[in-house]
């Protein structure tokens, strides 16, 4: 082990290292330490490398260890580091096509007279414009859009009469009776299971007009079973899922906009979601998940932050997608700065104004696919 | 075999026709060293498969892979029982009656990467090759096998690693690890090579390429990297296509020549054109000033 200045020296190191929010646990410093005693210290390419590799552990973090560690070794003033030679990767935005039929028709009260039925008026009608009698005849209508689950291929075979797999393990076990003559063969095959879907809805005064509706669905997706989880946020960010997951879809909104709102405020839609990267995102929550966010992309502060947030949030999700009410416009166009920020990391870009909408995510939803599948 | 210092390392790389920065020698030190995997990243083609493969020629040591793909399970990593042998064997043995322990035991076992990697008796260098494909469920195994290097077998029991194989994992971050795994591992992102770097390894790859042709290639594919591709072009490519030059006969780049082979370094058709159209007269008289 080394002398105990290094030692010292070290264990500050590590601690400058985790206000700068980088994640260094007593095992990293012990490696450290121990990666230290086996090198040169004179050479001070060697300890930075050294304290690198035992320290960090993911790209982001290596620059604000660079900077740390010239601050801290060297007593250098804080400097930018030497911009890296890796180019970001810039992930063409899927566009949504097809289902939406409300862009190409845009609703309005004068169609009835051609016939449609009175539910299908109301599956391309703005949510902003529905009176709270017809929004409680869609709310039947909504929850079962929500009743929907995107399913992957679990990696495990299960005995299944009509596998393609021969359950040779099975097989040679029931052999050993028959003297091995396989008179029973038995297959197996992979089973879908329920894929993890995150959800994020903003509920910020903005998105008034369909938060409302857009919870109702999803608090049908909660209801699918396990590994559904809720959010909803304005400044800040609260957890949903308890309540949506045994009371009534209304009063949790009630709940969470007592909760999540500043009213002075307006939405702060990378703060939030850097809230969900750090305090669920770090718990696997995402991992493998489909994450879907409803928001109208109207963010507060500086736009920067979301597009770190999303990239973030981007690189451990399965997909994201993005679902915002103004798209229910034709003449709508991504420009606000946060949305702009945002649709880089965005698999799919929906609209999310009407009950047809909706039923449209629903299908998304369900059969997503990995966006790296290429 | 463990090495005496960086220097040593970085030493018997080079006899190994791998040539390391000092960030790259000093993280396989570490690793064998500390006795820990080493997890790494970089963009494809900078050659974090081919440490994997030098440091075995470096070592002496048997270089095991184990190729990641969505849906891998036990059986292709692991092991799997051969199935058709013990339908055989109880076939053989008409007569007698053939005992459980019989059938299962080690000559009936197939043995695949990890397993081999764990049992053999001399030294090992495991690479698991692009985690970041596999499913997060084989990750929560692997992590499982990395922290105690032991195996259990329901039919045979428990295998443990008589000497610890050096473990050498490599992500392109199509997706985050678990931050369970990545605090088991050292961590190390290669970058691409600085130009003098990159012409050396050239050099070292392609024998007997002009000295001219690959400073200009080298110089060219730097060039690609700092426009905004899709997919920039690693080593790897620069290697292919001065190699391809090469064999063409070339002493030195040429519009016309690199027109014709950039189908070798960029392999997105998006890339190709826009530099085709744009760039590429610039970049060949750039890459030619260079030397």
């Amino acid at each position: 082990m080394p002398g105990d200045a290094v030692v010292k020296h070290v264990v500050t190191f590590g601690r400058v290292l985790r206000e700068a929010g980088i994640e260094v646990g007593p095992q990293r410093v012990q490696d450290a330490l121990t990666g230290l005693d086996a090198v040169e210290l004179a050479r001070r390419e060697d300890v930075y490398w050294t304290l690198r590799q035992t320290l960090v552990s993911r790209l982001e973090d290596l620059e604000p260890f660079d900077l740390a560690f010239s601050a801290w070794f060297e007593r250098a003033p804080t400097r930018r580091a030497a911009p890296r030679t890796r180019a970001e990767t810039i992930r063409p935005v899927a566009s949504f096509a097809g289902g939406g039929t409300a862009d190409a028709e845009p609703a309005d009260g004068q169609q009835t007279a051609r016939g449609w039925s009175y539910e299908e008026l109301l599956r391309q009608r703005d949510f902003a414009s529905l009176t709270p009698d017809e929004l409680a005849h869609v709310r039947k209508l909504i929850a079962r859009a929500g009743d929907c689950r995107p399913l992957r291929r679990s990696r495990r075979l299960r005995a299944h009469r009509r596998g393609h797999e021969l359950d040779l393990r099975r097989l040679v076990r029931a052999s050993l009776a028959t003297g091995g003559d396989a008179a029973e063969r038995s297959f197996r095959r992979r089973t879908l299971v329920p894929r993890k879907v995150v959800l994020l809805c903003d509920v910020s005064g903005s998105m008034e007009a369909y938060a409302r509706a857009l919870l109702l669905f999803v608090h049908a997706v909660v209801g699918t079973g396990r590994g559904v989880e809720a959010f909803a946020f304005g400044t800040r960010l609260t957890r949903l899922t308890p309540e949506l997951a045994t009371r009534d879809p209304e009063r949790a909104l009630a709940d969470a906009a007592k909760r999540v709102l500043d009213w002075t405020g307006g939405t702060r839609i990378g703060e939030s979601l850097k809230e969900f990267n750090d305090e669920w995102g770090r718990r696997a929550l995402t991992r493998g998940a489909v994450v879907v966010i409803a928001s109208d992309g109207w963010e507060r502060d500086d736009a920067a932050l979301l597009g770190s947030e999303m990239a973030r949030l981007a690189r451990s999700a399965y997909a994201v997608v993005w679902v915002n009410p103004l798209k229910g416009n034709p003449a709508y166009q991504p420009l606000a700065g946060g949305m702009r920020a945002a649709l880089p990391f965005v698999d799919r870009f929906l609209p999310g104004h009407n009950l047809a909408s909706l039923d449209a995510l629903a299908e998304v939803l369900t059969g997503i696919e990995r966006r790296h599948a290429a | 075999m463990t090495f005496a210092s960086i220097d040593a390392l970085e030493q018997a790389l080079r006899e190994a026709s791998y040539l390391p920065d000092r960030g790259l020698a000093t993280a396989l030190y570490l690793a064998s060293t500390l006795e820990k995997p080493l997890l790494l990243e970089g963009e494809a083609g900078v050659g974090k498969t081919e440490a994997a493969k030098a440091l075995a020629r470096a070592q002496g040591a048997r270089l095991i892979r184990l190729q990641c793909y969505e849906g891998l399970d036990v059986a292709h990593a692991v092991y799997e029982w051969n199935y058709s042998r013990q339908l055989l064997h109880i076939r053989a043995a008409q007569e007698g009656t053939v005992s459980e322990a019989e059938l299962f035991g080690p000559e009936f076992l197939i043995r695949r990467p990890l397993l081999e990697a764990i049992e053999s008796s001399e030294p090992v260098v495991l690479l698991i090759d692009e985690i970041d494909r596999a499913d997060d469920e084989f990750e929560a195994f692997l992590l499982e096998v990395l922290s105690d290097f032991q195996i259990t077998i329901p039919e045979v029991g428990t295998i443990v690693a008589e000497r610890r194989p050096a473990v050498v994992l490599t992500s392109n971050r199509t997706r985050e690890l678990h931050d369970a795994l990545k605090r088991r591992c050292l961590f190390h992102w290669i970058g691409h090579p600085t130009l003098e770097r990159e012409i050396e390894i050239v050099r070292l790859r392609v024998p007997g390429v002009p000295e001219r042709l690959a400073a200009q290639a080298a110089a060219f594919v730097q060039g690609l990297r700092r426009l905004e591709l899709a997919k920039p072009p690693g080593v790897a490519e620069t290697i292919d296509w001065t190699q391809a030059l090469a064999a063409l006969g070339r002493e030195e780049l040429s519009a016309e020549v690199v027109e014709q082979t950039l189908g070798s370094v960029l392999k997105y058709h998006e890339d190709f054109e826009s530099v085709r159209d744009r760039a590429l007269v610039d970049l060949v008289q750039e890459a030619r000033g260079a030397r």
